[in-house]
């Protein structure tokens, strides 16, 4: 599970970027990703461009990408690209363990 | 002469008595002057008294603790003086009781004891068995006498004769008396003399073999005292040279200036300072030899020494501390350091050589002057400086009359083409005749009155691509290795800011150039209606943008306007967004819908080499008819376009749909519109709401209220009142592009405004 804390936007995604793929590497036999916002304040669409791309990758390695929610406006930015239906947004972490 | 009478042995006779004490007192004379060594001359003293004015001669000092040592002893019978000596080193005499050397010591008066009992002896012995030891030994007559020295008593002289001899009587106390003060001075001297042979030698050991040079001057300016160093420092041969100068003799070989370079007046330095009534600092001077040209950076402190009583200075030493090392490295990195600044400040190199080269005169060089290769492949003077107008304009006509080409064999040119430094440290007139072309461009040269000159390359990543040029003349400094090396780190530093600048400035050209050809050059015209648009590129002046916006028509009366965002900069986003202008031109064309044009523009987008070009835009065919305009609205992950009433009520229109170019389906729904007259849609990017972000981000809320001006005011003026409330808000500068795309339809009965 990968924590972000403050603003994800053309600066920091490379920093995502590599934190996902790490977290891929070590996590081989973990079926699932969590990627929490919760702290996250802002997102635009380089940091976007991140997060689709693990989805994609995580699509084809047959594992899941989950986010919990983040502020009001990332929410907003995942309205307005439209992404919400095919990104699993689960409520908290705890939800996974169910 | 009579017979002396049985056991005198002093003559009754005042001619025998006299020629006795003059033998006496000219043999002391004699033996005090052989030898300065203490212990020797005292015990050659006792024993100048023993046989002929006593029987046993002591000599006592005073230590600096107050206790009183023995110091001589003679004795015609071995035997009584070593049993003295143990006598007195078992019981030391007290210094504050009876016996008489004490008391002598204590009083600086002589002791006449001419006859002594026992009871006398009892009564200052240091205990009986010094009691019994002095009337054992026939202890009978004693005199003892002070030994003065400028008024201190530094001992006592004692005589004494034992058994049945003759009691001493005043002559012969004014005889010992007399020794003693002679002996006394003979021991002051002795000591002193060994003092200040040991202080000489001290100060001599110290002194001689400081780093530091030190001189010691007097008030009419010879040279009392100097070391090694100082005479190497002074360029003579030796300290003793420079003391039997004549004063003044030796600074005129020197230029002395303060630390910026201008002429001392050498009353100020420090030492001439102390005799003007003065306390003086440290003074930290440029001395320059003339003989070579060489420069030091020198410290010099100066104390007095003064008359212990009137205060009057009589001499000033001086420590001159040499730190030219140290003060050329400091100031070989200041320069650095200012120089980098100067280069890092601006792309206009031109002004940047200029201030460099007025930094470097007249630390480093008298002259300096900056000449770059320019596209025509000529040497072109960029930047010259010397502080003498006049000589500028020298330079000036040697520039303009005389300006050296690239396939020269020396100077400027061959330094460019060699991309090598050179250094000149000396000048003959004949080199320079050989050199200049006719005699004009000799006079100029030579009234350049050059005595050393240094060229180094300005190196940019391909070679030398201009060279800096530093002349040394009116200060005769010499040019060193030193500054030969500073020379190449500039030339090396300010080659490479150069060719930054001018690689920045072509770079920024292509961006512009190429943004240009991305965005339409001009909005056309759409009859009945209003279209502005405004772009804000955010980032470095090269780096090409990710925002797009087009407007076209496509059909009878029906237009396009097209917003989007690329994200990310640099070619691979400018190729995306042409590579999306352009899909969505055709497909528009071909007659497809909105929705179904970005449905295109994604396959397209999916066909490129991986790498997620993800794109979001906005969409809207507008038709007008009459008083209204039909909007078709498509958005693909785009913000929703604004829809603002004549009332200036702005309000979100459209619905989401999925960006394009990554996931899979994407679901685009289109809706429509309708814009009434004096009403304006306005498309934006998310740069413009985004930006203040996260703290005080402007938002679609603060958009929507900017709109309320829109009734107030022309389409052109609300995008500009758009613009710069959100570059207020962005106020670090901007970090992403913004864009503005905006339609107004006339209000009712007027004409449309002229663009």
């Amino acid at each position: 599970m990968l924590g972000l804390h403050g603003e994800l936007d053309l600066l920091g995604a490379p920093l995502l970027q590599e934190a996902i793929e790490k977290a891929e590497r070590e996590g081989e036999t973990s079926a699932i990703l969590v990627l929490d916002l919760q702290d996250l304040q802002f997102v635009d669409s380089a940091g976007l461009r991140v997060i689709l791309a693990a989805h994609e990758r995580s699509r084809q390695n047959g594992q899941e990408l989950a986010l919990t929610p983040g502020t009001e406006q990332v929410q907003r930015l995942f309205t307005i690209a439209g992404v919400s239906g095919h990104l699993r947004i689960i409520g908290s972490p705890d939800e996974l363990f169910v | 002469m009579p017979e002396p009478p049985n056991g005198k042995q002093t003559n009754i006779d005042g001619r025998s008595a006299d020629e006795l004490a003059a033998g006496v007192l000219i043999d002391a004379g004699a033996v005090l002057a052989s030898s300065l060594e203490l212990s020797t001359t005292m015990g050659q003293v006792a024993r100048l008294t023993v046989p002929r004015l006593a029987d046993l001669c002591v000599i006592d000092m005073r230590d600096e603790d107050g206790s009183i040592r023995d110091v001589a002893v003679a004795c015609e019978q071995g035997q009584l003086g070593r049993e003295l000596e143990e006598m007195r080193a078992a019981y030391p005499l007290d210094p504050d009781g009876e016996h008489p050397v004490a008391r002598v010591l204590r009083s600086g008066q002589p002791v006449l004891l001419a006859e002594m009992n026992s009871a006398l002896l009892s009564s200052f012995a240091q205990g009986s068995k010094h009691a019994e030891f002095m009337i054992d030994h026939g202890y009978r007559s004693a005199v003892v006498a002070p030994l003065l020295a400028r008024e201190r008593t530094l001992g006592a002289l004692s005589v004494l004769r034992l058994g049945s001899g003759p009691p001493y009587d005043e002559d012969d106390l004014q005889l010992v008396c007399e020794l003693a003060r002679r002996a006394a001075l003979a021991i002051d001297n002795a000591r002193l003399y060994s003092e200040m042979r040991s202080v000489e030698r001290r100060l001599e050991a110290i002194l001689v073999n400081l780093a530091e040079a030190i001189t010691v001057v007097d008030e009419q300016g010879r040279t009392v005292f100097a070391n090694q160093a100082a005479a190497e420092l002074l360029h003579v041969s030796s300290p003793e040279e420079l003391m039997s100068a004549q004063p003044g003799s030796v600074m005129p070989r020197f230029i002395v200036l303060d630390e910026r370079g201008r002429e001392l007046d050498l009353e100020q330095m420090p030492g001439r300072q102390l005799f003007a009534g003065q306390t003086p600092g440290p003074l930290l001077v440029r001395n320059i030899v003339r003989a070579t040209g060489e420069e030091r950076w020198i410290i010099v402190r100066s104390s007095p020494i003064a008359d212990p009583e009137s205060g009057r200075v009589l001499y000033a030493v001086n420590v001159f501390e040499n730190i030219t090392e140290v003060k050329r490295v400091q100031l070989a990195e200041s320069f650095m350091a200012e120089a980098s600044r100067v280069l890092a400040s601006s792309l206009d190199y031109g002004e940047t050589l200029q201030q460099i080269a007025r930094l470097a005169v007249p630390q480093i060089a008298d002259w300096c002057a900056v000449e770059l290769v320019n596209e025509k492949n000529e040497i072109e003077r960029v930047a010259v400086h010397h502080p003498d107008p006049t000589k500028l304009e020298l330079a000036e006509r040697l520039n303009r009359d005389y300006r050296p080409s690239l396939d020269e064999p020396a100077g400027v040119p061959e330094v460019i083409r060699t991309g090598e430094a050179r250094i000149y440290t000396d000048i003959p007139a004949d080199a320079l005749a050989e050199y200049a072309r006719d005699n004009q461009h000799f006079e100029l040269l030579s009234a350049i009155g050059a005595t050393a000159v240094i060229i180094v390359p300005m190196i940019g990543a391909t070679g030398a691509i201009g060279a800096i040029t530093l002349v040394s003349a009116e200060s005769m400094r010499r040019l060193s290795p030193a500054d030969l090396t500073l020379a190449e780190r500039l030339g090396r530093r300010a080659g490479t800011a150069v060719e930054n600048a001018r690689l920045y400035t072509e770079r920024s050209r292509i961006a512009q150039t190429l943004q240009r050809a991305l965005l339409p050059e001009s909005l056309p015209e759409i009859p009945e209606m209003e279209v502005q648009a405004r772009y804000c590129a955010a980032g470095e002046l090269n780096e090409v943008g990710g925002d797009f916006y087009d407007v076209f028509d496509y059909m009878d009366d029906r237009w396009m306007l097209v917003i989007g965002d690329v994200c990310g900069k640099g070619p691979r986003a400018a190729g995306v967004t042409a590579l999306a202008r352009h899909t969505l031109r055709a497909a528009a064309m071909s007659g497809q819908s909105p929705s179904e044009m970005l449905q295109t523009l994604h396959r397209a987008l999916r066909r490129q080499p991986p790498g997620a070009d993800l794109c979001t835009v906005c969409l809207i065919a507008a038709q007008h008819d009459g008083a209204r305009t039909h909007l078709d609205i498509a958005l693909a992950g785009h913000p929703p376009p604004l829809l603002i009433d004549s009332e200036g009520r702005a309000r979100l229109i459209g619905r989401s749909g999925t960006l394009l170019g990554v996931l899979d389906p994407v679901e685009i729904v289109e809706t429509k519109a309708e814009l009434a007259d004096g009403e304006t849609l306005l498309l934006y990017t998310d740069g413009v709401t985004d930006v203040g972000r996260p703290n005080d981000q402007l938002g679609e809320a603060g958009l929507i209220e900017l709109c309320r001006q829109a009734p107030r005011l022309d389409l052109d003026s609300l995008l500009e009142h758009i613009e710069h409330v959100a570059l207020e808000h962005a106020r670090l500068g901007l970090r992403d592009d913004l864009a503005l795309l905006a339609l107004r339809a006339p209000a009712p009965q007027q004409e449309p405004p002229r663009r």
